[in-house]
C-alpha cells in the first residue's frame, strides 16, 4: 500500500527535512529552518583523537535524534522511536507501521540507496529517509534531497538500516506519536536561540562550540603529519566540503539555515533586531563555503604544503571570531 | 536579465562556468542544454567540487545567494537549469 496523502517535499537537511514532513502530515504547520532553531540544530565540535573516527573530523550540528528530544522539550510534540538489533524484526516493525498508514522515517547509510546516482554514493550512517509505502518488494520512500518519491527494494532498505559502523543506523526508525494543536512559539523559540548560544559559548568541553573551531584551527596543521600519505590527506581535506556543503548541510554548515529562522523568528517573536542578525549569519555562511571551497580546491588539485594549511587555519581562526562575537551579542538580544 | 531563457543567456552561463573552471578546448555550443553537467554524458563533466566554485560564480555575478543546497544541487543539473532558475530569481525582483 502507499499512504496516498503524504506531500513529499524537499529540505535542506535529512532529518530536519524528514521532521517537518512528517510534522505536516500529522497536521503541524511548521517550516524546516523554524524546526532547526527551535531544536538549536546548530552547533559544532571537532575530534582530533576519538576511537570512533580513524583520523580528526568535526560536526556542524548537533547529534542525530538530539534535534526530536529538543522539539519534544520545547513544543510538545511526542516522538515513537525505536532502534532493533534484528533485521526481521525491524522490517517488520517498519512494514506494520506503513501498513496502518503511518509514514515513517528511518535511518539509513546513503551507500545503499539504488536510487543515488552512483557519483553521488558515499558511506554515510546518518541519512533520514521517510518510509511511506510498499508494494511487494519495493518501498515507496520520501528522501528529501530528490525532488520525486523514489522506490527502494527491500532489500536495499534493510542493507541501509543495518549498515555497521560509527553511528550505525541500528534499524532506527520514528514518527510522531502526538502533535498539539498549538504550543507557545515565543517561548520555544527563545528558549531555543538560549540553547543554541550555550552550545556555541559555554559548553565546557574544549573541542565543541567556538573553542572547537579554535581548536580545529590549531589542528588542522597537524593533518599533513597524521595523514599516510598524500592522497590520504587529500581525501580527508575534501571531506572537509563534503561536510560543510555536499551531503545535507543546510548549505554552510547550517549557517544559512539557521538565518532563515533567524529571519522568520523576527516577525514570529516581534524582535525585529533577529532580521539583522540573520543578514549577518548569511554573510557569515558565505564565509564558510569560501573556506569550503578552498580545501576542496587544495585538495582536489593535492595541492597541500604547509601554507595552505596555515591559510585553513588562519580561515578558520576568522571563522571562530566571527562567530563567537555574534552569539555573544545574539545571546544577549534574546535574554 | 531577460524574463525568458535566451540563447543569449545560456551561452552567458556556459562562458561563466568555462571562465571559472578554466575550461579550454570545448565550444559553448558543444555544450548541451539539457544533458546534465555530471555523470559524463554531456562535453562538460564536472564534479562536486566544481558545482561549488560555480554555485559561488552564479552568486556573485548575478547577486543572489542559493542558500540551499539541495536546491544548489538541482539548479545546477544542466544549462537549462541554470538559465530557468536565474530567470525566476529575475522574475522575482521584477
Amino acid at each position: 500500500m502507499i499512504i496516498e496523502n503524504y506531500q513529499h517535499k524537499m529540505a535542506a537537511h535529512c532529518e530536519s527535512g524528514s521532521i517537518t514532513s512528517l510534522l505536516n502530515h500529522a497536521g503541524m504547520k511548521i517550516t524546516e529552518p523554524m524546526i532547526f532553531g527551535i531544536s538549536s540544530g546548530i552547533f559544532f565540535g571537532y575530534f582530533h583523537k576519538m576511537k570512533s573516527f580513524a583520523f580528526p573530523t568535526f560536526i556542524v550540528r548537533n547529534k542525530p535524534g538530539q534535534m526530536r528530544k529538543n522539539l519534544e522539550k520545547r513544543t510538545g510534540v511526542k516522538f515513537f522511536t525505536k532502534d532493533f538489533k534484528n533485521q526481521t524484526a525491524g522490517q517488520e516493525a517498519l512494514d506494520l507501521l506503513i501498513s496502518k498508514g503511518i509514514p515513517t522515517a528511518t535511518q539509513v547509510d546513503m551507500f545503499y540507496l539504488d536510487y543515488v546516482p552512483s557519483w553521488e554514493r558515499v558511506h554515510i550512517n546518518v541519512h533520514f529517509i521517510v518510509a511511506i509505502g510498499k508494494e511487494g518488494d519495493v518501498y515507496k520512500v520520501s528522501d528529501s534531497y530528490f525532488p520525486k518519491l523514489v522506490d527502494l527494494p527491500v532489500e536495499s532498505m534493510n542493507k541501509g538500516r543495518f549498515a555497521q559502523g560509527s553511528m550505525s543506523p541500528k534499524g532506527s526508525i520514528f514518527y510522531p506519536r502526538y502533535v498539539p494543536e498549538t504550543f507557545d512559539y515565543d517561548k520555544a523559540i527563545r528558549k531555543g536561540i538560549k540553547k543554541a548560544c550555550f552550545y556555541m559559548l559555554s559548553l565546557p568541553i574544549p573541542f565543541l562550540g567556538i573553542k572547537g573551531m579554535k581548536l580545529f584551527a590549531k589542528k588542522i596543521t597537524e593533518w599533513p603529519a597524521i595523514a599516510r600519505d598524500t592522497e590520504h590527506l587529500s581525501h580527508e581535506v575534501m571531506k572537509i566540503n563534503i561536510l560543510l556543503e555536499d551531503q545535507g548541510t543546510g548549505g554552510a554548515g547550517f549557517r544559512f539555515m539557521y538565518a532563515t529562522f533567524l529571519q522568520q523568528a523576527s516577525e514570529i517573536i516581534n524582535k525585529p533586531e533577529l532580521k539583522d542578525f540573520a543578514r549577518e549569519l548569511m554573510e557569515i555562511g558565505d564565509g564558510w563555503r569560501e573556506f569550503s571551497l578552498f580545501a576542496a580546491k587544495i585538495g582536489k588539485n593535492r595541492d597541500l604544503g604547509p601554507d595552505k594549511f596555515k591559510q585553513m587555519s588562519d580561515l578558520l581562526y576568522q571563522r571562530a571570531g566571527l562567530e563567537e562575537d555574534f552569539f555573544k551579542r545574539l545571546s544577549k538580544t534574546i535574554n | 536579465m531577460n524574463q525568458v531563457v535566451t540563447e543569449e543567456l545560456r551561452t552567458e552561463i556556459k562562458n561563466l562556468i568555462m571562465e571559472t573552471l578554466g575550461i579550454t578546448g570545448i565550444k559553448p555550443e558543444e555544450i548541451d542544454d539539457d544533458k546534465p553537467l555530471f555523470g559524463g554524458e554531456n562535453a562538460l563533466t564536472l564534479d562536486s567540487v566544481d558545482a561549488l566554485e560555480i554555485i559561488m560564480a552564479i552568486q556573485r555575478k548575478y547577486n543572489l545567494r542559493i542558500a540551499d543546497q539541495n536546491l544548489a544541487r538541482s539548479v545546477i543539473r544542466s544549462i537549462n537549469s541554470i538559465a530557468e532558475f536565474l530567470v525566476s530569481e529575475q522574475g522575482k525582483h521584477s
